[in-house]
């Protein structure tokens, strides 16, 4: 056989697939821009001052509701708490979620809270440099609105306090709110329950100095974030409908492989490693979060992404690497070790930082790696190495890209003396490596395009009457556009089906000496070379 | 706030001045309207009525029972009563703030009584009016969306609140989170609905006091929304930022007052034209936006208490003797001087704070001097 698809096949047969995949790829971006809702949704939570009067009375449930039947004795604020003679340990903000009227679906995937205090400025009560809040927090669950609550986590928690106050601090000014920094509060990996109430509490020992100085709090504001039910759907139905398309794909291409007489090389393995990785990604396991309590799916999403990543990564070193044509020895993983070794340690590390934060938040909600001084550091470790590897990673792959082009120039120049055979095999090599870099820089310079877009964009655009969700669109259009890449890449590699003659083991892209003879006379058979090989052919001589 | 304040005649003058001879015919009869009109809904801030408790137990009585409701509005009482705590609440953070920003100025903004609340000033199409229209607009845009996020609102949340039919469906489809945007739409179907529901022949002075106030109204409930500030979170693979979520937070109520008095100093002179719309005086200056503050009629006399007006004079008035501002002496006591008192003032000191409800203090007494305007 003369090599892939991609070489044998004609132009309008290429044109057809390519415009098809185009297709798949505009409808992607239309099924989350116009059926799905923006991906997450932020809710707002003020928390209710309860008072704690479990002294008096010892019967009570131990939970805290904010509203409806059942509701604890609440204060607005805490100049009624003075008049009372209520302590601040006698205070518990209860937050219940979701808001009345609503309840949480197993739909919404994820639960992250974000607090922010409402710290008033006073100036005899001002926030000490590097306060710290101890907070006593509880989260329960329920799914109906009559049962007694479960608890479900249970902790106490330290939050840097980073406020500042932007006007100055005099008497006039007392009453402004300080300028707080968002706080991470808590994060659950799945939404199984219907109804979650928190209680949180700001106990104060003077003696041990804690929650002293930080200021006079007036208000405490959560906001959840999670999943839209709508996005969730449209996405697992993208997976659901994806996963197939290359699992068949990827059957195909490995049947083909192995019809061949030689044994598959590298290139060929490892395309088909990224095949393996896209359907695991693929692979729509999140259906079963709707039924069941897994609260390892988020953690498990990332590692997937995670694996893709690194795969998708590797492959584009090993595929420069194979196109360059010079004379060491290549067909070989251990080559790439240099290369692929960064990808691999800066993989490990987001692994590592993942399960420290997302892993520890399995057993402990609002367990946040941010909230310590060490684990702010480690966590900042864990980035800048993974940040140095990836800038390895783009040195290493620009200047293989580099040197493949150069090899390629100089290649070029001496086509023209070269026997025809040969140089249509070169112009072949060219024209591939050529087409899949421009396809890959496409994919590359798509995912930075809507990812700078659905950053900037404040999320949805009108349009006539539709509107248009831009960062549903981004995460579809992107997640469809690197599915199509990797079947396009399956496709146009498998080997040709056009056979001229049984035992040329094509060495394909390993352009080894050896096979040089047998190349040439693979090609001398062809009598008639085809669409592209025609048209590269024609180049070269111009 | 009420200070003593002496009697004088002389504000009439003021009105008198006027030069259409027609708006002071207007005016004569606001005089005799007011006695029967004057009531507003502002005064759900005085009213004591207004329990959460009684809103419970169907009662539907209370809307017909709190004083100063439009007709409209009642019916919006009785669609929506367990809004009415927090439209009162509004109300008073807006008559609070208002308060705060003018404590230096000859008005400053005292209310009178529980029925009209701000007296007879408000019958002016005065700066100060609109002031006080938009700050009360925006305090209940506040109180609203506040009141959304702690649970206390059955109908808030999603956006399209006209479903609520379909509410649980929407809420798992696409979330309902901005509850802003409930408290603007609310805040406007409420607070313009008084004038909405008048209609005036057009080119009348009445006309132009409903486009004045709704004007205000507008321009205090988008400066609340205006001032919200976006936050953003990410939590994308690793805490990247593929995935961020992004949401508007209100901002501090004093940042709106401060920005309202900003638009107060900057307030826009307005007449009426021919086609009974209203324009600038001055055409010199840009127009007006709909963040702007309008007004159609000249302040009144503040220096001296006026029946007429309403004007309370600044009589009795606390001043700095060392200011030049408007605190000071000079200006608040508009030349007629002042009395200087020695006052002994109990101070706590060297307290200890808890974050909340914990004060330890000792007392200090110290002597201040203290002046007060004739």
């Amino acid at each position: 056989m003369a090599g892939a698809i991609i070489e044998n096949m004609s132009t309008k047969k290429l044109v057809i697939v390519g415009v098809i995949l185009l297709i798949f790829q505009v409808l992607s971006f239309l099924v989350g821009g116009l059926i799905a809702p923006s991906p997450t949704t932020a809710v707002h939570y003020l928390a209710t001052k309860c008072v704690d009067a479990r002294k008096q009375q010892h019967q009570r449930s131990k939970w805290f509701m904010p509203w409806g039947p059942n509701q604890c004795d609440k204060i607005r604020d805490f100049d009624e708490a003075m008049v009372k003679m209520i302590e601040a340990n006698d205070i518990v903000f209860a937050v219940h979620i979701p808001l009345p009227n609503k309840e949480m679906s197993p739909w919404f995937q994820f639960m992250l809270v974000i607090l922010q205090f409402d710290i008033a400025f006073k100036v005899v009560n001002q926030i000490e440099e590097g306060a710290v809040a101890t907070i006593d927090v509880g989260l329960a669950y329920r799914d109906d609105t009559v049962s007694e609550w479960t608890e479900m986590a249970h902790s106490i928690e330290q939050r840097k306090l980073s406020c500042n106050f932007t006007t100055s601090k005099t008497y006039e000014n007392e009453g402004r709110y300080y300028e707080c920094d968002l706080l991470p509060f808590m994060e659950v990996g799945s939404v199984a329950h219907k109804y979650y109430l928190l209680n949180i509490r700001l106990p104060v020992n003077e003696r041990k100095r804690i929650n002293v100085g930080i200021g006079e709090i007036k208000d405490i504001r959560l906001v959840g974030i999670h999943q839209n039910g709508g996005f969730t759907k449209v996405w697992f139905a993208m997976k659901t409908f994806l996963t197939p398309s290359i699992l068949i794909i990827m059957v195909w291409y490995w049947r083909r492989i192995t019809l061949m007489t030689r044994p598959p090389v590298l290139l060929e393995k490892v395309i088909f490693a990224l095949g393996i990785s896209m359907t695991f990604i693929n692979i729509p396991v999140e259906w079963f979060s709707v039924g069941f309590n897994w609260t390892w799916m988020l953690l498990f999403g990332d590692i997937r992404q995670g694996i893709f990543y690194a795969m998708l990564l590797s492959f584009w070193i090993i595929f420069c690497g194979e196109h360059l044509m010079d004379q060491t020895e290549r067909n070989r993983f251990a080559v790439y070790w240099k290369q692929v070794g960064p990808i691999v340690f800066g993989s490990f590390c987001l692994f590592i930082f993942d399960m420290c934060e997302r892993g520890v938040q399995l057993t402990n909600p609002f367990y946040s790696i941010w909230a310590s001084d060490v684990g702010t550091e480690l966590a900042m470790a864990f980035i800048i190495v993974a940040g140095i590897c990836a800038c390895l990673y783009f040195l290493f792959l620009c200047f293989m890209v580099f040197q493949v082009f150069r090899n390629i120039s100089g290649k070029r120049s001496s086509l023209p003396a070269m026997s025809k055979a040969r140089r249509l095999h070169y112009e072949g090599l060219i024209f591939r490596f050529k087409f899949l870099m421009l396809v890959t820089l496409a994919c590359a310079a798509m995912t930075v395009i809507f990812f700078i877009i659905s950053q900037v964009n404040e999320g949805h655009w009108h349009w006539g009457d539709y509107t248009v969700q831009v960062n549903s669109a981004f995460f579809t259009g992107i997640y469809g556009m690197w599915n199509l890449y990797v079947f396009a890449i399956m496709f146009l590699y498998a080997p040709s089906h056009k056979r001229y003659g049984d035992e040329q083991s094509n060495g394909d892209l390993g352009v080894n000496s050896g096979e040089d003879i047998q190349l040439t006379t693979t090609i001398t058979h062809v009598d008639g070379p085809t669409e592209i090989y025609k048209m590269t052919g024609k180049e070269a001589q111009e | 706030m009420f200070l003593p304040h002496g009697f004088t005649c002389s504000a009439v003058t003021s009105i008198m001045d006027s030069r259409h001879f027609l708006l002071t015919v207007t005016f004569l009869v606001l005089f005799m309207q007011a006695v029967v009109d004057a009531s507003s809904w502002w005064s759900l801030a005085m009213n004591p009525l207004l329990i959460p408790e009684a809103y419970i137990i169907g009662a539907q009585p209370l809307c017909s029972q709190l004083a100063g409701l439009s007709q409209g509005q009642k019916k919006l009482c009785q669609l929506y009563q367990d809004h009415m705590q927090y439209i009162g609440e509004g109300a008073k953070t807006g008559i609070k703030e208002c308060q705060y920003q003018f404590r230096h100025r000859r008005w400053n903004c005292s209310t009178v009584d529980n029925s009209s609340v701000f007296g007879r000033v408000i019958q002016i199409g005065s700066r100060e009016t609109a002031f006080t229209y938009a700050i009360s607009a925006a305090g209940v845009v506040n109180a609203v969306s506040r009141a959304c996020r702690e649970g206390e609102l059955s109908s808030c949340g999603c956006s399209r609140a006209a479903r609520p039919k379909d509410l649980p469906r929407d809420w798992l489809w696409g979330g309902c989170g901005d509850n802003l945007n409930y408290g603007y739409r609310f805040s406007k179907e409420f607070v313009d609905a008084r004038e909405r529901e008048k209609t005036y022949q057009k080119g009348t002075y009445d006309s132009a006091r409903l486009l004045m106030n709704l004007h205000n109204n507008e321009a205090g409930r988008r400066t609340v929304s205006d001032l919200a500030h976006v936050s953003c979170k990410c939590h994308g693979v690793s805490g990247s930022c593929s995935l961020k979520t992004c949401w508007l937070q209100l901002a501090d109520f004093r940042k709106v007052g401060d920005a309202l008095k900003e638009k107060y100093d900057g307030a826009t002179s307005m007449k009426l034209n021919s086609r009974g719309k209203l324009v600038q005086v001055n055409n010199k200056f840009n127009s007006p936006t709909s963040y702007d503050l309008i007004y159609i009629d000249p302040s009144p006399d503040y220096c001296v208490r006026n029946e007429s007006t309403g004007s309370l004079g600044t009589m009795g008035r606390l001043c700095n003797k060392t200011s030049e501002g408007m605190d000071g002496c000079e200006l608040m006591c508009c030349g007629r001087g002042y009395d200087q008192y020695k006052a002994q003032v109990v101070e706590r000191c060297h307290c200890k704070f808890h974050w909340c409800c914990y004060v330890k203090c000792k007392r200090c007494t110290k002597t201040v001097d203290q002046f007060v305007c004739k």
